[in-house]
């Protein structure tokens, strides 16, 4: 039988991922310690993170309001096998309804306590309140914040 | 008006974790070859061929259908809708068929992500990298934002998705094209250790490579064969932000409504009216176990709040039709084909040619399909009576 062959291989290429105008607004505004939706004329809808059309109306976004800081946490996961390039599990992920938004934004939970997952799980299944927590240096990139508890 | 479109052939490779032995092309060949055997067709009789494969990163190669175009000059494209690829592509073959356009066409959903050391870090890249992909979205990690909501919102059980997954493992010791043969407790499962809370890994799919290829054609090839005929299909797609879906009104991030509103639809077309009744065999997209507790309200098997006691009595009740008699996509999971994978393991059941996974006198099944972030939703039935 022949001896098979596998021929080794590397995808190792650079990208610049573009923003748009809706988003850098947005984060330009994270600067600013305020998180900001973008409301759609036709369904009322403040969407958040900001973004230039509301997809299910096929409509352009107007005004953009201030939402937050405090929000609901509305589902979870807690991050228990390790993942490249992310801090050491366990990490707490969830999205977050701010208040005064009608849609939820994704990002790590903070400073909880985890010795015990399924009682940190329990908890967390009760739907605290949260707020926004933001970086000491921002960057102008969704990662200038992260939630904790309120 | 459209025509009815019978399903003539399947020919499917085994799903295993690396197929050293063959190229991309071998495994396309093999998947059509038995295809156009099954159907008693030479691919001169095929009008079209369309190509499913999911995101190239996984196979770390551009356009790996490639170097598997059959057949001179024949037209051919290629379908990607992430997970729900396999069906998008039969479902775009069914259409030219549907249409005139085609007397018979050739499916073929190839996975080569064995060539890839590391699919989460691929799947990483399938969010949106303006606002999400800097945080640990995976599909683990989405399957486990899911799990976490049911349980909340519906009172699912760490112990539910257990179960779920212990009965895959024991179908897919009977389907021998299936990737994993495990012959596992629920026990066994909620040891295996935690991914993200509250998906453990035997509750996650394996990385699968293979092909599953079709061959769908008009009523005339059909003359005095063995088929199955597609008796409804639906896609339906939905906003990808999973945010966007969690307070919805109509239908939050765990509700699925974009399934629902295709099995509307390919139920209304194919005249099923009690899916508990009707169908023999269902074959489910679902990647995790508890993905599949979001698709038993939305395909009309019981009410939303009612899903925990539906999990017993699918153990319970032999009138209830057969869950994943393949194993499903939890017993091999090769992410371009699997959503074509259920409509052909339905089509096998429905034609009786399912071999030591058969389920006894299947007149009609339904199989779907997910995709992305589960913003694209497909439902195929199919059945022994020409529509």
């Amino acid at each position: 039988m022949t001896e098979l062959v596998s021929i080794p291989g590397h995808w190792d290429f650079d990208y610049t991922y573009f923003a748009g105008e809706a988003a850098s607004r947005f984060f330009a505004e994270l600067r600013n310690t305020r998180v900001m939706g973008a409301t759609c004329p036709d369904c009322r809808r403040v969407l958040v993170p900001a973004r230039s059309f509301c997809d299910a109306c096929f409509q352009r976004t107007t005004d953009w309001v201030e939402v937050g800081p405090e929000g609901t946490l509305e589902t979870f996961t807690i991050i228990t096998a390790a993942f490249p390039g992310l801090p050491e599990p366990p990490i707490v992920m969830a999205y977050v309804t701010l208040d005064g938004a009608d849609t939820a934004l994704v990002n790590l939970v903070l400073a909880l306590d985890l010795s015990d997952i399924g009682a940190a799980a329990a908890a967390l299944q009760r739907q605290p309140r949260v707020r926004v927590q933001y970086v000491p240096e921002p960057q102008g990139r969704i990662t200038d914040f992260a939630f904790v508890l309120a | 008006m459209s025509e009815p479109v019978a399903v003539l052939g399947v020919g499917q490779t085994t799903y295993v974790r690396r197929h050293p032995e063959s190229s991309a092309a071998d495994l396309i060949w093999a998947a059509a070859e038995e295809a156009l055997a099954d159907a008693g067709l030479g691919i001169d009789a095929v009008d079209v061929i369309i190509a499913g494969v999911a995101p190239d990163a996984l196979a770390g190669e551009n356009c790996v259908e490639k170097t598997a175009i059959f057949g001179t000059g024949k037209p051919f494209l290629r379908v990607n809708t992430g997970g729900v690829t396999g069906s998008s592509t039969a479902f775009a073959g069914a259409s030219y068929v549907a249409s005139g356009r085609a007397r018979a066409a050739l499916v073929v959903s190839l996975e080569r992500m064995g060539q890839a050391s590391t699919s989460q870090r691929v799947f990483n890249t399938i969010f949106d990298p303006v606002y999400e992909k800097d945080f640990p979205l995976t599909t683990i990690t989405m399957a486990a934002l899911r799990a976490s909501m049911l349980m909340r919102v519906y009172g699912y059980r760490e112990r539910d998705w257990a179960e779920i997954a212990a009965r895959n493992y024991r179908h897919a010791l009977r389907n021998p094209l299936a990737h994993l043969h495990l012959d596992v407790t629920p026990e066994d499962v909620l040891d295996s250790p935690l991914l993200a809370w509250p998906i453990h890994r035997l509750e996650a799919c394996p990385m699968s490579e293979g092909a599953c290829a079709m061959v769908l054609g008009h009523a005339d090839l059909a003359v005095g064969r063995n088929v199955a005929w597609i008796q409804g299909m639906a896609s339906t797609s939905d906003s990808y932000a999973m945010g966007d879906r969690i307070r919805r009104p109509e239908g939050s991030l765990v509700d699925l409504l974009s399934l629902q509103r295709s099995a509307v639809r390919a139920y209304a077309d194919a005249g099923v009216t009690d899916p508990r009744k009707e169908f023999g065999v269902v074959e489910l997209y679902s990647p995790f176990s508890s993905a599949e507790a979001m698709t038993y309200p939305a395909l009309g098997f019981c009410a939303p709040l009612d899903g925990p006691r539906f999990i017993q009595e699918q153990q319970e009740d032999t009138s209830l039709p057969v869950f994943n008699p393949s194993g499903g996509p939890q017993a091999a999971n090769p992410v371009s084909a699997t959503a074509m994978v259920r409509i052909a393991e339905c089509a096998l059941q429905v034609r009786g040619l399912a071999g030591e996974r058969q389920v006894a006198g299947v007149r009609r099944a339904v199989a779907t399909g997910q995709g992305g972030a589960t913003q694209f939703s497909t439902v195929c039935v199919l059945g022994t009576q020409r529509p």
